[in-house]
């Protein structure tokens, strides 16, 4: 038995020109101009559904292996709120729009999908000296996630979210720049019987995975109530927002203007050829095919960008090298520096020269990764500059001999060491050589010069 | 009748004057409460507009006719409250698509109809706080029927070319249209674009069409029919020229006398003049029988109120005093705030079915009140479908009374009075078009009703009533 059981409750706006409802645009800008009488709730204005919210939320659903409904069926949810334009919400109760998926793990752990449904985001509410209502987010569409508690951890939820996003972007469906992802979680540990504690409405990635951090410990070490509570991202902590003795009751109906919609195999069909080849099924075709690192894989499929550039050098440079300085040498240069792909002007034709280069061994890998560097700031030929800047690796016997003289001279308490046994010195000298050579020694040279000379 | 006119002004004749007699005889009759809003300024503008597109060359089916619109139909710019005081002040930004489409056609909008609350009634006596119900034409001292009450008042006691623009959930055109002695059609659910209605029950309210003249509301009814992008659950069915089916005769049609609806009940007087109706339809060439249809009679009005209250119990919520109609001082919490603004400008009636509406669809009721509701209501559709399959059109008396005098009906329980409602909630549960036919211009209704998308059929044999 773990000690931990979490559950998601996953919010995704999905990248739709227009609202659910209405054909506003899902903008944000001056409050309250992106606006009609429907996502308003004025009275006598009908929504009307827009299908292409309906056709991103199957996608996704098929993205994540769930089984899709026979029919959209959409619900009013009631309760009273001042962010509610109707005081209820258009959204899916009894017959979701699709049950039973599942997210695996790096760990390779199944997380399996309850349910996932459509339905509208309320109106933004700006707390000041008064509480001002902003109603460019009515009626933006959301896709509701709902997994089983078989997440354990924290890192876990992290990983669960990861996956969710990498699908959401492989589909296209979510704009990570302006869109927002929210979760309701639900944490219970064994110390306290598993009594069930929701918090609500925790925003973006990081605080979802610090507010379950901050959850696991204070239940670990208080008394723990049946209750929701909310998440203070300023202070790391929970607070208690209401005690729960039962359900809350929305009174749900069927939404009675929207009309229930067949969706037949043909249109699901459809749907699933548009759906590209997912991060998964990638990676696991890498590691089969190409037979690189499976970590490599992994990593580098779960950015769909990253993920086409390896394909389109990989399938000119040597595979696992192109994988390993993909992964190792890019994708840390570009976290180092907080930039994704897509900002850099980094193409495949930069990349595809200097991996061939590191293949013949041409230039040295300390070469390599301070082109990478300058690549990911602003592109450049490489080939060019290798000839320009003399960055050839240097493999002369004689040229490599006399710098390797030189640092002996230069140290020779190191030189003692070595001899007296010091690996770590020897380790030392060779050090000493490449940065005399500028990096472009090439290194078994050095060594087995080393070895003769000390 | 409107056609000749119509056509007068189709053919050059200016309609300003027609429209200004109007309001000349909305003010004479001012104590039958048939208005919330005239449109004096608003027609004029249109009256003008009509006079130049007409003389543009352009065709307009219902050019200068003055068309009056029950008042929870959003007409832009003009006080649109649904009868309710809490949506006083609340003027739309956009016309219903009704409203467009005859505005499109040349009718000229004169006026908004009093109504019950938000349509809840059958008397026309539930109205908002501080609105007064209207008067029954033929007798001041009697109810006009409702919910589209004035509607059906106007259409009667207007001696000027006019149709009336009503609203049925689960009896509102055809309850006043008898009552009133007029014409009444209900169309199928989905025939008419509900854009812009205010919700009672959005799965039940039908927008439909009241005048003098059967032919009226055929002209009309052509017109305002046919999907629209705004409203999901419009057909995209073909519109027929309902009109040309008037004078087809009833030989051969299929005609069924529903069992029921002349049971207990029922008052003997009304059976009489249906009765005569029928064996009028027969002596045509019409074939009659009889078809039962007990599920319907036994459960149509406890199926109706619950669906119709659990709708109209979310509907009414976005009413809270933020945004449009009636507001307070801000004071308390958001909870305290809407509160008070609903428990000072709902009426009783409102509340009433707030609280019943919530209390069937609430977890623990649910599953015994609304969703039972829902199945029963399929098994209704289920029923009237099969008597389809061998009668074009139904027939039964639209009200079991005729039009109670006004302190008569303060006596009744709310669940006498809805009761009254027992002959016309079959139809507008199951969403099937329906007629009321005025028995001699009295205030005894014959009503009708067809399968979906039937309407011809309607007018066909409301047309062999003569």
């Amino acid at each position: 038995m773990v000690d931990a059981l979490i559950g998601m409750e996953v919010h995704v706006q999905l990248n739709t020109n227009t609202k659910l409802f209405c054909r506003c645009p899902t903008l944000s800008g001056i409050p309250n101009t992106k606006t009609c009488p429907t996502c308003l709730g004025h009275p006598g204005s009908k929504p009307v559904l827009n299908k292409r919210a309906f056709h991103y939320a199957i996608k996704f659903a098929l993205a994540l292996n769930c089984s899709i409904a026979q029919s959209l069926v959409f619900s009013r949810k009631t309760y009273f709120y001042p962010d509610m334009s109707k005081n209820y919400q258009i959204t899916q109760y009894e017959l979701p729009l699709a049950v039973n998926g599942k997210v695996v793990l790096d760990s390779g752990k199944e997380i399996r999908i309850k349910r996932l449904h459509i339905e509208e985001d309320p109106a933004g509410l700006v707390h000041e000296e008064i509480s001002l209502v902003d109603y460019n987010r009515s009626g933006i569409p959301l896709v509701e996630v709902v997994s089983e508690p078989d997440i354990s951890s924290a890192e876990e939820a992290r990983d669960f979210m990861k996956k969710l996003m990498s699908i959401l972007n492989y589909l296209d469906i979510f704009d990570a720049s302006s869109g927002v992802i929210k979760a309701d979680v639900n944490v219970s540990v064994k110390k306290n019987n598993f009594e069930r504690v929701e918090i609500k409405n925790v925003t973006g990635f990081k605080e979802i995975e610090r507010a379950i951090e901050y959850e696991i410990h204070r239940q670990n070490n208080e008394q723990v109530v049946r209750e929701t509570r909310s998440w203070n991202a300023d202070l790391g902590k929970t607070f208690s927002l209401r005690k729960k003795e039962t359900e809350e009751d929305y009174g749900y109906i069927t939404e009675p203007d929207i009309i229930v919609r067949q969706i037949p195999k043909l249109v699901i069909d459809k749907l699933s050829q548009e759906i590209p080849e997912l991060p998964a099924q990638k990676a696991e075709r890498w590691v089969k095919n190409f037979k690189i690192d499976s970590v490599d894989a992994r990593i580098i499929a779960s950015d769909p960008q990253v993920a086409s550039l390896y394909e389109e050098v990989a399938f000119q440079c040597d595979k696992i090298l192109s994988a390993r300085w993909v992964r190792r040498e890019l994708l840390r240069v570009l976290n180092t520096a907080g930039v994704k792909l897509s900002d850099t002007a980094l193409k495949a034709y930069h990349l595809i020269p200097l991996f061939k280069l590191l293949e013949r061994k041409e230039i040295t890998d300390r070469t390599g990764q301070q082109l990478i560097r300058e690549l990911a700031q602003s592109p450049f030929d490489v080939g060019l500059r290798v000839k320009n800047d003399g960055l050839s690796a240097v493999g002369d016997v004689s040229e490599i001999g006399k710098l390797v003289d030189l640092v002996l001279d230069e140290n020779v308490q190191a030189l003692q060491d070595y001899r007296k046994g010091e690996q770590k010195a020897f380790e030392f000298l060779v050090g000493q050589i490449m940065k005399k050579a500028k990096g472009r020694a090439k290194p078994d040279v050095v060594r087995t010069l080393l070895l003769e000379k000390a | 009748m409107i056609q000749e006119y119509i056509k007068r002004v189709q053919s050059g004749e200016d309609c300003s004057e027609v429209i200004a007699k109007f309001f000349d005889e909305a003010k004479r009759i001012e104590n039958y409460n048939y208005f919330t809003v005239l449109t004096p300024e608003l027609a004029k503008e249109q009256a003008l507009l009509v006079s130049k597109r007409i003389k543009a060359g352009e065709f307009l089916p219902l050019a200068g006719l003055p068309v009056t619109i029950k008042d929870c139909i959003c007409v832009k710019g003009v006080e649109t409250t649904a009868g309710s005081d809490i949506l006083r002040g609340y003027k739309p930004l956009f016309n219903a698509s009704v409203v467009q489409r005859l505005i499109n056609a040349g009718a000229v909008i004169v006026g908004k109809t009093s109504q019950d609350e938000f349509g809840f009634g059958g008397f026309g006596i539930n109205t908002g706080v501080g609105f007064s119900p209207a008067k029954n034409p033929l007798d001041p001292s009697r109810v006009c029927g409702g919910s589209s009450s004035g509607c059906g008042g106007i259409t009667r006691k207007t001696s000027l070319a006019h149709v009336g623009i009503g609203e049925s959930t689960g009896g509102s055109i055809v309850n006043p249209a008898a009552f009133c002695g007029v014409f009444g059609l209900c169309p199928t659910y989905g025939r008419v674009s509900r854009y812009g209605l205010i919700d009672y029950a959005n799965s039940l309210d039908k927008i439909g069409s009241l005048a003098k003249d059967l032919g009226d509301c055929a002209s009309v009814m052509s017109v305002i029919s046919g999907f629209d992008e705004m409203d999901e659950t419009t057909s995209t069915c073909p519109v027929p020229d309902y009109g040309s089916f008037l004078a087809k005769g009833v030989k051969g049609l299929r005609v069924a006398r529903i069992k029921e609806a002349f049971g207990e009940g029922v008052d003997e007087h009304i059976k009489n003049k249906v009765h005569s109706v029928i064996t009028n339809l027969e002596k045509q060439g019409a074939s009659i029988r009889e078809v039962s249809i007990p599920v319907v009679a036994e459960y149509a009005v406890p199926v109706y109120y619950l669906i119709a209250m659990s709708e109209a119990s979310t509907n009414l919520a976005k009413f809270c005093g933020m945004r449009y109609g009636q507001h307070a001082p801000l004071k308390g919490s958001f909870d305290e705030y809407f509160s008070a603004v609903r428990t000072r400008h709902f009426g009783a009636e409102a509340k009433r079915r707030i609280l019943l509406g919530t209390f069937a669809r609430m977890a623990g009721y649910r599953d015994a009140y609304y969703l039972k509701a829902l199945k029963i209501r399929t098994l209704i559709i289920e029923e009237y479908k099969k008597v389809f399959c061998s009668s074009d059109v139904l027939v039964s008396p639209t009200m079991p009374v005729i039009p109670p005098v006004f302190e008569d009906v303060k006596r009744l329980t709310p669940l006498q009075n809805y009761m009254m409602d027992i002959l016309t909630v079959g139809p507008n549960l199951a969403g099937l078009p329906h007629l009321s036919v005025p028995v001699n211009k009295e205030w005894v209704g014959v009503m009708f009703t067809a399968d979906h998308y039937k309407e011809e059929l309607l007018f066909q044999a409301g047309g062999g009533c003569g």
